[in-house]
């Protein structure tokens, strides 16, 4: 399984996200605004520079005459070694006069009187801004048109827009970070319940169920409640454990006890007749004892959901063959009739074998321990179930669900273990098989079926 | 008849090694695997039946029964084993193991699975169950001393219940037993066994009905 991103790292990137492209906008913003600043105040001296050009050209000789006043190119130099360039060209595009011969600029005029404008050029490998002014000389004997393009190098304006921006950036800059740190807390402050919760788990005795008992906000007291929940559940089920291991040290020592009495009391008395019953009994007690052993194991092991096999396709035919050879030994024995009725078509379900045949010998088992002279098993195929039929004394029908409690006996008289049906019962919950206990059609005896859930086809 | 015991709780070791003694049988008990695993493995161990525990130490019994099959698939082996888990007894009987017996067991159980499986493997030249006598080598029977002829399927029938005497049948296996593959239903074997029934009639020997699954021959 991969572990998912923390929930800390998640968080800070779709919080800081959004800061960041936030951030880089306003700088960009910035930039463009410091920029279009320094623009604006540059083209102010553009515009005068043109305008003391031009209001020095005049006509002399039928020509348009130049006399640059220094001031109008000084103006422009500002202290950052820029280089300024200027031309005047008539209005037929012709060159007059200038230190460069500047392009011109194909934009119509806007306005009836004199039209300026500006606009960033590439000439000669150097970047320049650009102003261009058409005007016209005006008196009583000529009209004459005339364009002056005056332009600097960009050096005064990237100072000025770099200044302009440093200060902005410094504001940018400190507000991000303070937006950054303020984040950082809110989400450590948001997530420190977790590792409350997480400390407090860590550091329980691993041998308590008690509850959770800490503060915690509405978000982690929901999973708080719920680990609870799962505690009290287990806390019934080391009750249930704590029961069923008490009862059974109590079931292995009372019949130990009794073997080790009745050997103390054989070992006293010299009658051969003594000791050949007292060997008599302490066999029939050690036998029982050794069975109650087995079941208990069984019944820890059908407990133990880790441990449970995977179901196959089982045949149920075969399952009661088996428990029946298996059975028939002990039942002839003791002069019982133990017999099989099966269905001609076979049977099959999904289950693991040895549980249901383990199922099967311990429901005979039962029926012969209390009194069954005919057991018979019944295999059936709609719905499918197995079955085991006895003409005993049966079980009243108030008592049938007590008597699949573990050590639950329906008679005192010693010999049941009383883990029989429990261990049926275990065997039945993990077939998700239904089991019945009832009389039979006769009316006398007892039927415990397993039925199985639907056929497979 | 030599019979091999591989169980390491001495008590119990002590205890079926006598009785089996008392049986008649001459019993070699060892009890621990490793040692079990090296004394098979000698050519020809010489042994009827093997008892076999499935906890011991050195060796556990499943192993010694794997390599056991791996060279001698014919001596029979009988599972003994605390577990009284059926998965075990699975287990064993895919190794080869002939039958099981799960601890904690009455003493005349055991003795009944041994004879069953001494029988079920006759290495004499004859098979008894009480007063009938089967010569295996010339395949005639006798009962309480007086030959008894058999027609060849009642032949074949009574020889497959002697071999498994003292334990249920199917009927299924006897069917086949009896008419050797041909198909015929569940109940053409009651006649055979009806026949059969006649003729023991009298004797020592009785062919009783397990219900609903075959036949169990025994003597009384």
């Amino acid at each position: 399984m991969r572990a998912p991103r923390s929930l800390y790292s998640r968080l800070l990137v779709w919080l800081l996200l959004p800061l960041v492209l936030l951030g880089s906008l306003m700088l960009i913003q910035a930039y463009y605004d410091a920029r279009r600043t320094a623009d604006r105040a540059f083209d102010r001296l553009l515009e005068a520079a043109t305008l003391a050009i031009a209001e020095q050209v005049q006509w002399q000789n039928e020509r348009l005459w130049l006399d640059l006043p220094p001031a109008a190119l000084e103006m422009l130099a500002t202290g950052a070694q820029e280089r300024v360039f200027y031309a005047l060209y008539n209005g037929q595009g012709e060159f007059i006069t200038g230190n460069a011969r500047l392009p011109g600029d194909a934009r119509q005029d806007v306005e009836s009187g004199d039209t300026l404008l500006y606009r960033d050029i590439d000439w000669r490998d150097m970047t320049l801004r650009q102003g261009v002014r058409r005007t016209r000389l005006e008196d009583w004997s000529l009209r004459e048109r005339f364009e002056v393009r005056v332009a600097q190098t960009r050096e005064g304006r990237a100072a000025l827009t770099l200044s302009l921006l440093r200060g902005n950036l410094a504001y940018i800059g400190v507000m991000a970070g303070v937006a950054v740190v303020m984040l950082l807390l809110a989400v450590r402050s948001a997530l420190a319940p977790l590792t409350r919760l997480r400390r407090a788990i860590r550091t329980r005795d691993p041998r308590t169920l008690a509850p959770l008992e800490l503060p915690l906000p509405r978000e982690l007291a929901e999973l708080r409640e719920t680990i609870n929940e799962l505690l009290a559940r287990m806390r019934r089920v080391r009750a249930n454990q704590e029961r069923f291991i008490g009862d059974a040290s109590h079931q292995l020592r009372t019949p130990l006890a009794g073997l080790s009495a009745r050997a103390e009391l054989a070992l006293r008395q010299d009658d051969p007749q003594a000791w050949h019953d007292a060997l008599k009994a302490m066999r029939s007690t050690s036998a029982n004892t050794a069975r109650l052993a087995v079941q208990l194991l069984s019944l820890t092991r059908l407990n133990n959901p880790e441990a449970t096999p995977e179901l196959v396709t089982t045949d149920l035919d075969r399952v009661a063959r088996t428990a029946l050879h298996h059975a028939w030994h002990a039942c002839h024995r003791a002069g019982i009739d133990l017999g099989l009725e099966t269905p001609d078509t076979p049977v099959t379900v999904r289950g693991i074998d040895w549980q249901l045949e383990e199922a099967l010998s311990n429901l005979i088992d039962n029926a012969r321990r209390y009194g069954a002279r005919r057991i018979t098993i019944q295999v059936s195929g709609s719905p499918p179930s197995l079955a085991v039929e006895d003409d005993g004394p049966g079980i009243p029908a108030d008592k049938r669900l007590l008597v699949l409690r573990p050590f639950y006996r329906g008679t005192s008289d010693g010999e049941g273990s009383g883990l029989g049906l429990a261990i049926v019962d275990g065997i039945a919950r993990s077939h998700a098989a239904r089991l019945i206990l009832e009389e039979t059609p006769s009316g006398r005896g007892l039927r415990v079926s397993l039925r199985f859930p639907g056929e497979i086809s | 008849m030599k019979l091999f015991l591989v169980e390491d709780d001495v008590l119990l070791a002590e205890t079926l090694g006598d009785a089996l003694k008392l049986e008649g049988h001459e019993v070699t008990a060892i009890d621990d695997g490793e040692l079990a695993r090296q004394r098979l493995a000698q050519a020809g161990h010489g042994f009827d039946l093997i008892l076999l525990d499935l906890n011991l130490p050195g060796c556990s019994g499943l192993d010694v029964l794997a390599e056991l099959r791996q060279r001698d698939s014919t001596t029979p082996v009988l599972i003994l084993t605390a577990r009284g888990a059926i998965e075990d007894r699975v287990k064993g009987l895919d190794l080869g193991a002939d039958d099981y017996l799960a601890k904690p067991f009455v003493l005349d159980e055991l003795e009944a699975r041994v004879r069953a499986l001494l029988r079920r493997h006759p290495q004499g030249q004859s098979l008894h169950v009480g007063p009938l006598v089967l010569d295996t080598v010339a395949q005639r029977f006798m009962l309480e001393g007086e030959p008894l002829n058999l027609p060849p399927r009642e032949q074949r029938l009574l020889n497959c219940l002697m071999r498994h005497a003292g334990e249920p049948v199917d009927k299924a296996r006897l069917s086949e037993e009896a008419f050797a593959g041909e198909v015929r239903g569940d109940n053409a074997i009651e006649v055979y066994v009806h026949r059969l029934r006649g003729r023991l009639k009298g004797s020592r020997v009785a062919l009783r009905t397990v219900r609903g699954l075959g036949y169990v021959l025994e003597s009384t």
